[in-house]
């Protein structure tokens, strides 16, 4: 699931589409008419958005609505956890070596 | 759209065996910070003063100190340098506080701010540490981190 998201979220279209749809839900031909590319295109773009969990579609009649699912976000909201997890690791390694460095060399 | 005080903020907590004087230069000194993030950073630790970093010779976070209390405290922004990456300079703020622990420290992340709709294209640019964590949690090694070499 996380590589869908990630392969999701990609491509620049698609984020354009997912800030469309934060806060309102809107029809495939709604978000078609903000783009210059095609209807198939888009709506191929919407299909990916939607198996990687990321916009939720739902069906009325003949219209299909769109609206992104916020906790499909969260667990891309990890990914900077991780990157600050990564990160202050190595800086508790680094500072804790010149910590140990520094206690040796008062002690000798 | 759910609270919204879930998902913008992050929050890491690390102990660390050595005193805040120690860890606090490598939170304001260029030459240190980039032994723990980015291959190049300029910094100015003062409130005002320029927070650069070049996190992986692609991705540069820049913004600006706002406050600095050594050795206890830093706040700075942070966004990313560039058009459309959807958290520009300065849009959020990320504030490291270092607390006496026995004879370590306690070191606090808050990284605010952080618009819903930036996350994901603010995941792009960690895909390549995810993959890191993915091998951690998987029991693998996950190798020398080629985006901070």
């Amino acid at each position: 699931m996380l590589d869908l998201k990630l392969h999701a979220i990609s491509q620049p279209r698609r984020r354009e589409i997912l800030r469309l749809v934060r806060d309102r839900e809107l029809s495939s031909g709604e978000i078609s008419s903000h783009f210059e590319v095609s209807r198939p295109a888009v709506s191929q773009h919407l299909k990916i958005l939607v198996e990687a969990g990321l916009i939720d579609l739902r069906r009325q009649g003949t219209s299909r609505l769109y609206r992104a699912r916020p906790e499909g976000l969260n667990e891309i909201r990890a990914y900077l956890e991780a990157f600050w997890e990564d990160r202050l690791g190595e800086l508790k390694h680094a500072a804790e070596e010149e910590y140990r460095r520094v206690e040796d060399g008062n002690r000798d | 759209m759910g609270t919204v005080t879930e998902t913008d903020v992050v929050e890491q907590e690390v102990r660390i065996a050595a005193p805040p004087g120690v860890i606090f230069p490598y939170l304001i000194e260029a030459e240190r910070m980039t032994r723990w993030m980015g291959i190049e950073a300029k910094l100015d630790p003062r409130p005002g003063g320029v927070f650069w970093v070049n996190v992986n010779g692609r991705d540069k976070a820049r913004g600006e100190f706002i406050e600095v209390v050594p050795p206890n405290r830093v706040i700075f922004t942070w966004g990313w340098d560039g058009e459309g990456t959807g958290l520009p300079p300065g849009a959020s703020t990320v504030e490291i506080t270092l607390q006496p622990d026995g004879q370590g420290t306690l070191l606090r992340l808050r990284h605010t701010g952080l618009p819903k709709e930036v996350q994901a294209s603010h995941a792009e640019g960690w895909v390549h540490y995810a993959e890191r964590l993915a091998a951690v949690s998987e029991g693998r090694d996950p190798g020398k981190d080629s985006y901070a070499m």
